[in-house]
């Protein structure tokens, strides 16, 4: 892979995440009302220094554009403001949480490529057999089913008829100072009802997509040549075929990523797990708004970042598209 | 002396939506070591059919075999045990396709493949069977193979791609080796370089070859023996030279008439009028005979058999009535 390549795409990435910041800026310039009030979250416990102070960070009474740039350089530095409701930096108040979040969505991510796909090969290998159904009706339900729904039923099974999860949290309080293996096994333990809850809409998809995808490479001619070569039907479909038909399962893991961050929001408050979707949601509610700007700004970096990789992996799938831009 | 491969009686049926259909209907061919057989005829006779069947690579479903028997070296491949073919598979029978382009895998590169081929039968490592295909890229003719074994399909033309084919099916020195119209997707010169390849192969590897053509003119120069093909049967078959110098059935005789003679007044191209009946239409008669000047009512009734009448076996009521 060229670095000329990597180095336009993260181009691109930054000049996107610069368009997310003006439209953040927009964002509290449109809103109806005094900047300033909007910024204190009208808690309507903002004194008139707090709203002087605001108005002198952000610099209110200055030209818009001026405005624009103290912000943009603001950001660029680090400074998204502060969270009057927590009275903390807003940078600081991510940078506690994004981790979890990180963690839950990249291992939603990966569970339902990996499960989904493992049903849709499984699935094309009888295009007429009981796998084949299973997947197209999983699918189905898989897609209408809301993500709160399979979480709250997933809680209630869990809480009270299988007590083998943990339904809340995503540590032990007794474990806190256990060894570090105890306490990530014990955060593994807690990961796998949120994670699968998250995973499980998109793990139909790609069960569905990959299932298609298949097919169609499964009646190719490399795939003749292939077997004429003796090849045992493992290596078939997991080497040859898998790797042709991950193209469309990799655009639209890509495309998904966005839709997964939401979706982990809703899991978050639903499982009460320590992340950034569960910010989120406190910080609309009490319309914090310098919170709320700072989430959307990191979770369109994450957006971003996701949107490279897809990209790096598109090229390793497929080698008629390196050399190419 | 049993041949290298027999194929008796061989029959293979597909699911269509016109019902069942017979593809092949008691093909019967054999091949010795070190001969190349031809098999000719217009598109949708059987050729590819009978080469897949061979190499028990019939799709299952739609596809069947519903009788008959092939046996390589002595042994059954009709009903042999998926393990077994896959062992012999690539190793004692290889096949080329007639799709060059499409027939390599788009995201491994070239020398992979072949190395893959290697190791599937014989237990050497990843470095040697990367080497071996080199050379086998070399033995080919591909220049710089070096690098080209670092290439992707798509980096190479149609006429290297086809090289690289042979190159992977001769990679275990296979007993048998299927050619199925090699040089059909390719440019005239590229097709006579992509022969004597053949031929050079055979000298060294001592394979017996099927070659599948339309092309008769690729059949005088190849093949040791012939068998015409026609809607799923052999209608005729004797040695390359009795069949381009006394063809017997009337459709060979078409086939042959068709060959574009270099230096010949008349330029136009010649054809057998008329087209290879779709299989859920054959009826009982001659499969031809729609198409023959030569058909009267038996043809149309009963099907000819294949039989040594004339100069040598055609299936043809025609030759065995001496009206032909
Ligand atoms: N999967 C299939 N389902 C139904 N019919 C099939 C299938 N594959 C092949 N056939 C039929 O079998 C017959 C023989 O096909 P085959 O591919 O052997 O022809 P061919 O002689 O190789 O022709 P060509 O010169 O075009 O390659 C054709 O009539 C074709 O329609
Ligand atoms: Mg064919």
């Amino acid at each position: 892979m060229s670095s000329s390549y990597l180095l336009r795409r993260v181009g691109y990435g930054l000049l996107l995440m610069l368009g997310v910041v003006v439209l953040n800026f927009l964002l509290i310039r449109l809103a109806p009302g005094d900047p300033a009030v909007v910024i204190a979250g009208e808690m309507g416990g903002a004194t008139e220094e707090m709203l002087e102070s605001i108005r002198e960070e952000y610099g209110l009474n200055k030209p818009v554009l001026v405005q624009l740039w103290i912000y943009v350089a603001g950001v660029a530095q680090g400074n998204l403001g502060e969270s009057f409701f927590f009275n903390q930096p807003v940078a600081k108040l991510i940078a506690d949480r994004i981790g979890p979040t990180i963690l839950l969505v990249v291992t939603a991510q990966l569970m339902s490529i990996a499960l989904g796909v493992f049903l849709g090969v499984l699935a094309a290998r009888k295009p007429n057999g009981v796998m084949s159904a299973f997947v197209s009706v999983f699918a189905t339900i898989g897609y209408a089913v809301p993500v709160f729904w399979t979480g709250i039923m997933l809680i209630i099974l869990f809480a009270s008829s299988f007590p083998i999860f943990p339904v809340e949290g995503m540590q032990s309080v007794k474990l806190r100072d256990a060894a570090w293996y105890v306490q990530t096994a014990d955060v593994l333990h807690h990961l796998i009802l949120p994670a699968f809850t998250l995973a499980i809409i998109y793990l139909a998809q790609y069960a569905r997509l990959s299932r298609a995808s298949m097919l169609e490479v499964l009646g190719s001619d490399y795939i003749r040549t292939a077997r004429a070569k003796g090849a045992p039907e493992k290596s078939v479909l997991f080497k040859h075929a898998l790797r042709n038909a991950a193209l469309p399962i990799l655009t639209v893991a890509g495309l998904q990523f966005g839709n997964l961050i939401s979706g982990a929001l809703l899991v978050e408050t639903v499982f009460n797990w320590p992340g950034m979707g569960r910010l989120a949601f406190d910080s609309i509610l009490r319309r914090d708004y310098p919170t709320i700007m700072g989430v959307l700004f990191f979770a369109s970096a994450m957006v971003v970042v996701a949107n490279i990789l897809t990209d790096i992996s598109y090229r390793w799938a497929d080698p008629r598209l390196r050399g190419k831009s | 002396m049993t041949a290298l491969l027999e194929i008796e009686d061989l029959k293979v049926t597909f699911n269509t939506r016109y019902g069942q259909v017979t593809a092949l209907d008691g093909v019967s061919l054999h091949v010795n070591a070190g001969e190349t057989l031809g098999v000719v005829g217009e598109s949708g006779c059987g050729k590819s059919i009978t080469a897949l069947a061979t190499m028990g690579l019939i799709p299952m479903p739609p596809g069947r075999i519903a009788g008959g028997s092939i046996r390589l070296s002595g042994e059954e491949l009709v009903g042999a045990n998926p393990s077994r073919l896959r062992a012999l598979r690539g190793a004692d029978i290889a096949m080329i396709f007639q799709e060059p382009m499409t027939s390599l895998n788009p995201v491994f590169t070239v020398g992979d493949q072949i190395a893959e081929a290697i190791m599937l039968h014989q237990k050497v490592s990843p470095d040697q069977a990367f080497k071996d295909a080199v050379a086998l890229l070399d033995r080919v003719g591909i220049p710089s193979p070096d690098a080209r074994a670092r290439d992707y399909p798509h980096q190479l033309s149609g006429g290297m791609r086809q090289r690289v084919m042979i190159a992977m099916a001769v990679s275990c020195r296979p007993k048998v080796l299927i050619a199925d119209e090699p040089t059909t997707a390719l440019d005239v010169t590229v097709q006579a370089q992509i022969f004597d390849l053949l031929n050079e192969i055979q000298r060294d590897f001592g394979a017996a070859i099927i070659l599948i053509t339309h092309d008769m003119g690729a059949i005088s120069e190849m093949a040791d023996r012939v068998a015409v093909m026609y809607a799923g049967r052999v209608i005729e078959e004797a040695g390359a030279d009795d069949v381009l110098d006394h063809p017997q059935h009337p459709y060979s005789r078409g086939l042959i008439d068709c060959i574009p003679a270099l230096g010949r007044e008349d330029h136009a191209l010649k054809e057998i009028p008329g087209v290879v009946p779709p299989l859920h239409l054959l009826g009982d008669g001659c499969a031809f005979a729609d198409r023959c000047e030569h058909a009267n009512d038996r043809c149309r009734r009963e099907k000819p058999l294949l039989a040594a009448h004339g100069h040598h076996p055609a299936a043809c009521h025609g030759v065995e009535e001496g009206r032909i």
